[in-house]
This record gives structure tokens, C-alpha cells and sequence, in this order.
């Protein structure tokens, strides 16, 4: 929290203004980071033996499934007060925040689900957080894509018809990812 | 317990791209109008356009006609022909007022030119017609024509295109490489997915090797495509979609060697990278055939453009274009073999 306090203020200092598309991306950006830095203890925060407990009392899935809610909620705290600090600094409400919330929510759901994911494959290596985020940054810029521009779209920095497309496509992107994640789960949790 | 079981794949895959290289770079275009001046013509006067053409031998055939199509049948032919050398023209037109009815006079006319050994070369929307500026009313002076009296050749060659001209053969190794590369990912995942549920340490290193040599292609994909941008968009790079996302599909791939390097254990290795290898291979579905279709790109088969058919994949072109893609297919299945069998030995010796 502190973090993102603090980085909010440098980057307001730093560009002065933040308007349009520099605080989109600037959003987009520093939640990229935020939760590769959040996602990227999920598994290999605990100790072996806690990890073999786990093992024993709990089904692949439903591992998954308690990180995938809890990471969640921490991407959905860390994005709401990002944007609040965002807003404040530089003094102005999002457009249409309606939009963005959608947005927000389906892309923050994207990418915990891949990095959560990426996450249950690095715990076995020496060097994780590197390639943590050597693996995760290319898979999700599907989902980056997409969000920056619909949330470009709720700026009203430009119009398209095709907001309701792009919306769906991400939730195809979500559903497939965690679709795919559920049946792969039980091959990488192994302690 | 190899990738391929015998060798008539291998001799099949030579053949083919032999066949692809020598009959991609022999067979002739047909013929095309590569520039046509002035672009415009007033009502009832008599005005000479010069005639650029590619790939024609006016000088040998008896009757070069230039017909201006008045409507989806009707022609008219020019009032006087000359032939300056094979591939230059000039002719004459008027268009009269008596045949104004015959015509949308908002629309550009197109021109067909036909002479008996190229056969027709059509350039469409070549002509934009002016009202007169006080020329006296003349009668039809051109002979009137139908769409059937156009003389054509039948022979085998690939068809003219503007902008694309003899690049049009970088579709066989362009667009075919990929297709290939496509095929063998779609293999490495099916043995990764076998690997996860046999085990079997081999699955793992087919996998591994078809990703090697998919790896490849990719980038020889994206070698003859920077050559072909520069020749028809003008630059080796552009920020379009696709591009850009092929990158990034090469990105994913190139992961997936750190990911193997840095993990020690055998066994996890082969899980992890068959999971990673599964997962990519869907994401990248994603990238390069979804999103490309939902933005405007420069490529055939975006922003509303026809893919795979239509005007730009000719009968002619398939014919080369389908055993390619066979031919490449099969190269890489070999190549992937000969990986396979150096990554077996690799592990088998312990040689890192």
C-alpha cells in the first residue's frame, strides 16, 4: 500500500500533469509491476513442510482456487486505491468509470489468473522472480492490449462501436485461461 | 520410438520443395498494366494514352485492342492502336455523347487490353470521364464490342497484381513457412499433452525439438516477411498488429527455453515446460489468428480484406502454395527427428 502510495506521488512528480493516455498507461503499467511483485509469493512463500501439509489436506484445485480469490481481492484493493491516488493527484474523475470498472475488473481477473499460474511453474526454479516475470509479461499482453484500449475508450480519448466485442473477447481470454489453468493445475503443484 | 518411422516422408518433403522452388520461380505472371495516362477524358475529344504493360510481346501478335468496358458486357474499342515496343502502347479514345446512356458518367471505366498470344490484362477504373468544354457532338467512332470478343490465353501462371507484381511468389515461402510452423506447434503441444499423461520422457524431448524447429521457421517467417514489407509497404517493419504480435508469439517461445534452462530437476523440467508449452500454445492462438481480425492490419485477411481465397490464393498459386506448406511441414518433421535423436543422446550421456 505504502508502495503504491509512494510511487503514485514520484510518477505525479515526475510528469506533472497526468491526464488521457499517460494515466492510463501509467495505471496499466505500475499494475503490471504490482502484481508480479503481489502474484509472485503465491506458491513458493512457503516452507517445504508447509508445502507438503498443503499437499496432503488440500486438492489442486481448490489450492488454486483459494490463491486465485486471494490475489484477486489484493489486485482489486491495489487497483481501486491506485486509481484513487491517481485521481486525486491529478485532480480529475474518470469519464466513464462505469466501463473502466468492467474493464478493470475482467483484466485484473486475466492476469492474476496467468500469473498465478506462471507463479506454480517458477516455484521449482533457482532464479524465480526473473523469470517470473520473463515468463508472465509476454502471455498477458493479450490481455494488456485490450485494456489499454477500452480503458482509453472510457477516457474518451477515442469512440468504437466495438467496446462490446472487446469486453467479451477478454472475458473469452479469462474463461479460456482459467479453463486451461483448473486442468493444469494438478501437474504443477507437486511439493 | 523417432518422430519420423521411415524415410519416404523425407524423400516426399525434398521432392516437394524442389518442385515448390523450381516451378514458384519459373512459371511466368501473366500479363498486366503496370501504368496507363493520362486519367481522365473529355466528352467527345479524341485523347491518347500512353500504355505501360508487364510481362507482353506486342510486337509479335498480329491485333493489339485496347477496349474501354462501358458496362458489365458492353466495350468499346479505341479508335486507332499503336505499338511502340513489347510493353508500350499508345492508343487512342473518344468517347462520344452518343454513348453517354450506355454508362455511368460518375463511375471510372476500366480498360481491358488483349492481343492473341498474352491473352486480356484488365486495369480497372482507369478512365474518369469530363463533360465537354463546347466540342461538337460526335457519333460512336470505336467499333462497340461484348465482354465475349476479348480474346484470352489459357496457360498456366500467376496472376498480376499491382503493388505485389513478382512478389506475389514470396506466398510460398512467406505465408507457407508459417503455416508450417503452425502445424509443428500444434504437434509439440499434442506430445506435451502426452507427456503429462504417460510420463514418458520422450514425448518431453519431441516436444522440445519440434519447438526448436518451429522456433526456426518462425523466424524465417518473419525473415522473408521483412524482405517482402520492404518491397511492397515500403519498410523491413511496421507497428502493424501482426507483426507485432508474431514478436511477441516469438517472445513466448523464446521463454520457454529460459524456463527450461532454469530448472535442474529432469523430471520437473518435463512437466513444467510441457504445462508452460500447453499454455502458450493457446495464448498464442490469441495472439496471431484473434486479435489481428478485431484490428485493421495490412495483411490479407484483416480489416475486412479476404484471407486465403478470393482473388489473392488463385488456382495457380494453390497449386504451388498446398505442397509447400506439405513440403515445409515435412522438412521440419525432419529436422525435429534430428533434433530429437541429439537431445536423446544429450540426456542419455549427460552432455550439457
Amino acid at each position: 500500500m505504502l508502495y503504491l502510495v509512494a510511487i503514485s506521488f514520484v510518477v505525479f512528480k515526475l510528469f506533472g500533469s497526468l491526464e488521457g493516455p499517460t494515466r492510463i498507461g501509467i495505471f496499466w503499467i505500475i499494475m503490471v509491476f504490482t502484481a508480479i511483485m503481489v502474484i509472485n509469493d503465491s506458491f513458493s512463500i512457503h516452507s517445504s513442510r508447509r508445502r507438503l501439509a498443503l499437499y496432503q489436506l488440500y486438492d489442486p484445485i481448490e489450492l488454486l482456487t483459494a490463491k486465485l480469490v486471494s490475489n484477486f481481492t489484493k489486485m482489486l484493493i491495489a487497483g481501486i486505491l491506485l486509481m484513487t491516488m491517481l485521481s486525486i493527484l491529478s485532480n480529475q474523475w474518470l469519464k466513464d468509470w462505469v466501463l473502466f470498472a468492467q474493464v478493470f475488473t475482467l483484466a485484473i481477473l486475466g492476469i492474476v489468473i496467468i500469473m498465478t499460474m506462471v507463479s506454480s511453474m517458477t516455484m521449482y526454479s533457482s532464479n524465480q522472480n526473473s523469470l517470473m516475470s520473463v515468463l508472465s509479461l509476454p502471455l498477458l499482453i493479450p490481455v494488456l492490449l485490450i485494456a489499454m484500449r477500452l480503458s482509453l475508450i472510457s477516457e474518451r480519448m477515442f469512440f468504437d462501436t466495438a467496446v462490446s466485442s472487446n469486453l467479451l473477447m477478454l472475458l473469452g481470454i479469462d474463461l479460456l485461461s482459467l479453463v486451461i489453468a483448473f486442468g493444469l493445475i494438478s501437474f504443477t503443484w507437486k511439493p | 520410438m523417432k518422430i519420423l518411422n521411415n524415410n519416404i516422408p523425407k524423400y516426399l518433403g525434398v521432392i516437394l520443395l524442389l518442385y515448390v522452388l523450381v516451378a514458384g520461380f519459373l512459371v511466368p505472371l501473366k500479363p498486366g498494366v503496370s501504368s496507363f495516362y493520362p486519367k481522365s477524358v473529355e466528352l467527345n475529344e479524341v485523347t491518347t494514352f500512353s500504355i505501360t504493360t508487364y510481362n507482353t510481346f506486342h510486337t509479335q501478335s498480329a491485333e493489339v485492342k485496347v477496349w474501354v468496358r462501358l458496362d458489365s458486357t458492353t466495350l468499346l474499342s479505341a479508335t486507332e492502336v499503336r505499338v511502340l515496343d513489347d510493353n508500350q502502347l499508345q492508343a487512342d479514345i473518344v468517347l462520344g455523347t452518343t454513348q453517354t446512356q450506355m454508362y455511368d458518367l460518375e463511375k471510372a471505366l476500366s480498360v481491358i487490353i488483349d492481343n492473341e498470344i498474352d491473352g486480356y490484362m484488365i486495369y480497372p477504373s482507369a478512365i474518369l470521364v469530363k463533360p465537354s468544354k463546347g466540342a461538337t457532338e460526335r457519333p460512336i467512332l470505336g467499333s462497340i464490342g461484348r465482354l465475349s470478343d476479348v480474346r484470352s490465353v489459357e496457360a498456366f501462371r500467376f496472376p498480376y497484381r499491382s503493388i505485389l507484381y513478382e512478389t506475389i511468389r514470396n506466398t510460398f515461402f512467406h505465408v507457407a513457412i508459417w503455416f508450417a510452423m503452425f502445424l509443428l506447434l500444434i504437434y509439440s503441444c499434442y506430445h506435451s499433452i502426452r507427456y503429462l499423461r504417460t510420463k514418458d520422457l520422450h514425448s518431453d524431448r519431441k516436444s522440445e525439438a519440434l519447438i526448436n524447429v518451429a522456433l526456426f521457421f518462425g523466424i524465417a517467417g518473419i525473415l522473408t516477411g521483412a524482405i517482402w514489407a520492404r518491397f511492397t509497404w515500403g519498410t523491413f517493419w511496421t507497428s502493424d498488429i501482426k507483426l507485432n504480435m508474431s514478436a511477441v508469439a516469438m517472445l513466448v517461445y523464446c521463454a520457454y527455453w529460459v524456463l527450461r534452462s532454469s530448472i535442474s530437476d529432469i523430471d520437473t523440467k518435463a512437466r513444467i515446460s510441457a504445462v508452460y508449452n500447453i499454455f502458450a500454445f493457446i495464448n498464442l492462438m490469441f495472439l496471431v489468428m484473434v486479435i489481428p481480425r478485431f484490428t485493421d492490419s495490412l495483411h490479407p485477411g484483416n480489416g475486412g480484406n479476404p484471407a486465403l481465397g478470393g482473388e489473392d490464393l488463385d488456382s495457380t498459386l494453390r497449386c504451388i502454395f498446398y505442397p509447400a506448406i506439405i513440403g515445409y511441414t515435412l522438412i521440419g518433421l525432419w529436422m525435429a527427428d534430428l533434433n530429437y535423436r541429439f537431445l536423446n543422446l544429450q540426456d542419455k550421456y549427460e552432455i550439457s
